[in-house]
């Protein structure tokens, strides 16, 4: 019997093609795309095209950022004034507790200047990791509809922050100059912009790596409300850090805390007057570069997976 | 032997696409499962789960200059199909290739639902690319495309479903896709506004734009489509002109209306076994094969 005229090499995984049109009968219609033209849809670009077409879309995210300043607050009688309420009462509460009631201040100079420092520059990485957090749930719409840079939402919620934060930094400084105990005004001042930039690097990143887990797993969002809890307790908010002192474990972990430094930093440059030292700001930049890549890549890792349900 | 050369004008290939789900369910076939894990289940306050397959072996290939209905029953596949092109929903086997990236006119109620409806335009013209100069020459055409008169500046979530699909509908036209996928958002619209919408489609298409339409009458497939895709239960029952598929689905969907289940299934098996099926072979232009004529003896 006669092998068939097949060309040596043509194994039916090699030229399926061909095979199929000969001889699988006439029901098969073959039709031939080339991927010279067409492309896989929702396929993840290459990190560089990703950041080009992020760049490309800046427009973008500064209306959505815009456009949402006032979305928490909209639905209130006092609309944006709670923008600067809120942390004015945060700070009051904390005073209460651990100022007048547990009485943490002792040892402390300027202890309502450092409170406000403390609560005022901690709710904004709280406010920008939560609503990182949940940046892609509340985003589901736009990403259904648009094809974007999905990273543009938790970046977006950063852009958001920022604005909120213009009146809640003025009504920082305010407080600090009004308050009664002394503060030293040096040129140091101007090193807060610096620390605070450092600090919404750092944000971006934690952001962007929470909003993948969180479109990932949503329980994540339960476990983040505890965890900003708990770091805001280790963070030196409301008390002083000089008490650990004794305890080296506690003293490292501290130090170690990118928000902790945040605050030092601050507080160092606008309360004591005095220079961060070098150690404080090689901690404080690993924090911030490295959490910023780590988040950027793990983000655009899950690129494709954004649009599901 | 009928191996078509789509090479120059092909917009959109679908090579083999399946879709599953798993999703909770409480019906019988879903408790065969060990007494851990619905012990597991149970204390977590969860369903058991079920593997729903919505999509299976699914292949064609668009064309420019084609619009393309999908008709079917609820639940038949027809909008997981459109979120699969538009590359929101990755398949479990298979794959879509597009010559731009499809933009998706979906059901889902608002975009920003606070925002008032023009912001809402200039948000959606920048989350597609347009430069800030772009969408301020978009914004009053799609604005006049969907007609909203002075509800065009209260938010988004006060619309009435027709009025959002309108809006969303204006949105998505204003970049100029190659490729439109319509998710039954014009069902909802009034006859002016359809009347509007269609020319606006038949622009596109003659761009050489590829649009695709999901509608549950096969009447606006009859009349506005060149081609027709029937699902049934995630398959591809047939796929032809319109006229003559819509025609079949009418009277499928007739049969089953009056409780005339055989004359339904032989319909369906009718159209299945006239179907000519489409085998989507994916060329690779690499410099490899390049360098090697694909059936050059070694």
């Amino acid at each position: 019997m006669p092998a068939p005229l097949l060309p040596r090499d043509a194994s039916p995984a090699a030229s399926g093609d061909l095979f199929n049109v000969l001889f699988d009968g006439p029901d098969v219609r073959t039709e031939v795309v080339s991927t010279g033209r067409l492309r896989p849809v929702g396929e993840r670009p290459s990190l560089s095209e990703y950041t080009r077409q992020l760049w490309q879309r800046r427009h973008f995210l500064v209306a959505e950022a815009r456009a949402k300043v006032t979305a928490g607050t909209r639905e209130t009688l006092l609309g944006t004034a709670w923008l600067i309420l809120k942390p004015v009462l945060d700070g009051l509460t904390y005073y209460l507790v651990f100022g007048l009631l547990l009485q943490t201040d002792r040892g402390v100079r300027n202890f309502l200047g450092y409170l406000v420092i403390g609560v005022f520059m901690f709710s904004f990485t709280s406010r920008c990791v939560t609503g990182g957090a949940q940046s892609i749930a509340n985003g589901r719409n736009m990403i259904r509809a648009f094809a974007f840079p999905r990273a543009s939402l938790p970046i977006a919620v950063i852009l958001r922050e920022l604005l909120n934060m213009v009146w809640v930094f003025l009504a920082m400084v305010v407080l600090i100059y009004s308050l009664p105990e002394p503060e030293i005004t040096t040129w140091r001042v101007t090193l807060v912009p610096l620390v605070f930039a450092l600090q919404v690097i750092f944000c971006t990143g934690l952001a962007l790596l929470l909003a993948r887990w969180t479109a990932a797993v949503p329980d994540v969002k339960v476990i983040v409300q505890f965890a900003m809890r708990l770091w805001l307790y280790g963070s030196a908010v409301f008390f002083s850090y000089d008490r650990f002192l004794s305890h080296p474990t506690v003293l490292n972990l501290m130090e170690a805390n990118p928000m902790f430094r945040v605050l030092d930093m601050t507080r160092d440059c606008l309360l004591y007057g005095v220079t961060p030292d070098t150690t404080s700001w090689i901690v404080l930049c690993s924090w911030a570069f490295g959490m910023l890549a780590i988040g950027y890549v793990v983000f655009w890792r899950a690129e494709e997976s954004y649009g599901r349900a | 032997m009928a191996a078509l050369d789509v090479l120059d004008e092909s917009t959109v290939a679908v090579q083999n696409v399946t879709v599953r789900y798993k999703t909770p369910a409480d019906d019988d076939g879903a408790r065969n499962s060990g007494r851990i894990a619905r012990v597991a289940r149970a204390a977590l306050g969860q369903q058991p789960q079920v593997v729903v397959r919505a999509l299976s072996g699914i292949s064609f290939v668009a064309r420019a200059g084609e619009q393309i209905g999908l008709v079917g029953q609820n639940g038949s596949g027809k909008s997981t199909l459109l979120r699969v092109i538009a590359g929101l929903e990755k398949p479990a086997k298979g794959q879509v290739l597009a010559e731009s990236t499809p933009v998706l006119i979906g059901v889902n109620a608002a975009l920003q639902p606070d925002l008032s409806g023009a912001q809402n335009v200039r948000l959606g013209c920048l989350a597609m690319g347009l430069t800030p100069e772009e969408t301020a020459t978009a914004m009053p055409e799609v604005i006049d495309l969907a007609q909203l008169g002075k509800a065009i500046h209260r938010p988004m979530r006060t619309y009435s479903s027709g009025m959002g699909s309108r809006l969303r509908f204006a949105i998505a036209t204003a970049a100029n896709p190659h490729i439109l996928l319509i998710d039954e958002a014009l069902s909802t619209g009034d006859a002016a506004f359809r009347e509007r919408s269609e020319i606006r489609m038949e622009r596109l298409r003659r761009n050489a734009g590829t649009v695709f339409l999901v509608s549950h009458a096969a009447q606006t497939i009859e009349e506005t489509c060149t081609r027709a895709l029937w699902l049934n239960h995630g398959r591809l029952v047939l796929d032809g002109a319109a006229g003559d598929v819509a025609l079949r689905y009418r009277k499928y969907a007739w049969a089953l209306a009056k409780g005339n289940n055989a004359d339904a299934k032989q319909i369906i098996e009718t159209a299945v076994s006239e179907r000519r099926e489409t085998a989507v072979q994916i060329h690779n232009p690499s410099p490899e094969n390049a360098r090697r004529p694909r059936h050059a003896r070694p």
